[in-house]
């Protein structure tokens, strides 16, 4: 197996949300396979800078799986081919000697292109901002124990906890849905019981959001859970769509 | 206790359910509550196909069965209500289908070079098609169904297919010239065998749509629609090969 592998790159640029884009093909030889894949992107940038030429604008902060910063969709699978795997954590030896790379940024009409591979994924903040936290004051830290969890519904809350934000679902969605985004959030917060007196309103004023931010519908093809880096599981959604009913059967308002 | 999200709730025209209608507006136009109501209508056909079905697979038993039925079946009084049901549903369901499909064209309005799915096992042979996976072509496989259904009232209602000669037969008479229809025989065997696609992956869907997704019973279901696609598919789709070979 060779250490270093030459490449071919079909990169998205686009200069601006309102401007034009295309693909522009770049050459890249001797890399590394130890590299990350945001590496390899820093290597292309520093050879365009020499160059003088504009750098590859791309999103990126932790590098380390965690931040949901990082997003990128290379040859056509949201994150790189690895499941369970976000673009800063793939590798260069996930390649071969003389692949051609295509790399695009997230496509959905609720996240607008800003600048190459750059995409505004606001439209998340605010469907957060509509319910994505708990407003109910809870005092000082309650003793240990004293607000029994019991351990499947602690696994369920943390396991929907995991979602770091990435928008991978909505990339990989044939509808650009962010159903599974907003069933993470939803799950993890209307299951423990500090979520549990915002419930009805929680659910309702963020599925309201996501709708007014224009993401499609599931149609359940779980190309959302297939993509997803923190593999947050579809259940989800039918817990979403569960405590939706809910909220609008039983609540108070 | 009021929190911030109740009272903004509270103050928000959309989501204030005071008044009934209100409140079923806000459940009708949110993305969620359309899916349900695909998902209940969907079910609902299903229920209708087993029971049609049924009913149609009498042909092999004899003409006297066959008109046996057919005369109690439209000697029901309820049977125009039923019917006005029947069709208020499928419309329901088609014109969510165009809206939800419309919408979902909307949100993603560019594609990728070459997408690839991310799916590592397929749930089976019998939800891949020539074109990919059964969920990825609903709405193709919906719009199919509709021209086969179409065809079937024009068969079956308005007794308009010029080769068959509907006078004075007997509803066995007139099913077994329809079957043998060398237009209806072929329409019907691609539309039943499309509706078995529809069917291997909405069956399912429907329950996920509807909130019921549970490591207990999901493979389950996901197992049954298949079963359930191929049961109605390969029961249709005798009836115009049975047609087709006693004409
Ligand atoms: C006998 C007729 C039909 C039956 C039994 C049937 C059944 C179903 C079921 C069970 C679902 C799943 C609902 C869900 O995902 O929640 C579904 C979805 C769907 N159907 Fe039908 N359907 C029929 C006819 C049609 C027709 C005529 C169209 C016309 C355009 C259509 C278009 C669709 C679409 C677009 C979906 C949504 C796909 C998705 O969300 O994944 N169907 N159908
Ligand atoms: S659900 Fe998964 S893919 Fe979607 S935003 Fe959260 S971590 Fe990213
Ligand atoms: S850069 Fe933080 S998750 Fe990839």
């Amino acid at each position: 197996m060779s250490e270093t592998l030459d490449l071919t790159l079909k990169v998205w640029r686009q200069p601006g949300p309102d401007a034009s884009g295309r693909y522009v093909e770049y050459k890249l030889t001797e890399i590394s396979t130890h590299m990350s894949f945001l590496e390899m992107l820093d290597v292309l940038n520093e050879q365009l800078n020499e160059k003088g030429e504009e750098m590859v604008a791309f999103d990126h902060d932790c590098r380390e799986g965690i931040c949901g910063m990082c997003s990128l969709m290379i040859n056509g699978q949201a994150h790189g081919p690895d499941s369970g795997t976000t673009t800063c954590q793939l590798h260069m030896r996930r390649f071969k000697n003389g692949d051609t790379i295509v790399v695009e940024p997230w496509r959905a009409r609720a996240f607008p292109v800003l600048r190459d591979l750059v995409v505004d994924r606001s439209a998340f903040d605010r469907i957060i901002q509509e319910g994505g936290f708990i407003s109910a004051n809870t005092g000082s830290a309650p003793d240990a124990n004293s607000v029994p969890i019991p351990a499947p519904v602690q696994e369920t809350a943390m396991d929907a906890a995991a979602c770091i934000g990435c928008g991978a679902c909505v990339a990989a969605c044939k509808n650009a849905s962010a159903m599974l985004f907003v069933s993470a959030k939803v799950s993890h917060l209307s299951t423990l019981p500090q979520g549990k007196p915002e419930r009805d309103s929680r659910v309702q004023s963020m599925v309201a959001q996501m709708d007014l931010e224009g993401f499609g519908n599931c149609t359940n093809t779980e190309e959302c859970q297939a993509a997803c880096p923190a593999e947050i599981s579809v259940s989800n959604i039918a817990r979403l769509n569960r405590e939706f009913l809910r909220a609008q059967l039983c609540s108070k308002e | 206790m009021v929190t911030k999200l109740a009272e903004k709730q509270q103050s928000s025209p959309s989501t204030g359910g005071k008044s009934a209608t209100k409140w079923i507006m806000t459940l009708l136009s949110s993305s969620i509550g359309q899916k349900f109501v695909m998902g209940i209508t969907g079910l609902l056909l299903c229920g209708f196909l087993v029971v049609h079905l049924a009913g149609n697979l009498l042909v092999y038993v004899g003409a006297d069965a066959y008109n046996g039925y057919a005369d109690k079946l439209h000697s029901m009084m309820l049977l125009p209500v039923a019917e006005t049901g029947l069709f208020l549903l499928l419309f329901a369901h088609m014109a969510l289908a165009f809206k939800l499909t419309r919408d979902n064209e909307r949100a993603r309005h560019i594609s990728y070079q070459e997408p690839q799915s991310k799916i590592e096992e397929k749930p089976s042979v019998f939800s891949q098609t020539p074109m990919g996976n059964t969920s990825g072509w609903m709405f193709l496989s919906g719009s199919i169904i509709l021209g086969f259904l179409v065809w079937h009232m024009i068969d079956m209602k308005l007794q308009l297919n010029p080769t068959v000669d509907y006078d004075g037969k007997k509803p066995y008479g007139i099913i077994v010239d329809v079957l043998g229809s060398y237009i209806s025989a072929p329409i019907y065997i691609v539309g039943t065998i499309v509706l078995g696609f529809h069917l291997s992956h909405g069956f399912s869907s429907a329950f996920q749509s509807l909130g019921l997704n549970h490591p207990k019973y999901t493979p389950l279901i996901k197992k049954l629609a298949i079963i359930f696609a191929l049961v109605i598919a390969v029961g249709f789709v005798s009836l115009p090969l049975w047609g087709f070979f006693i004409r």
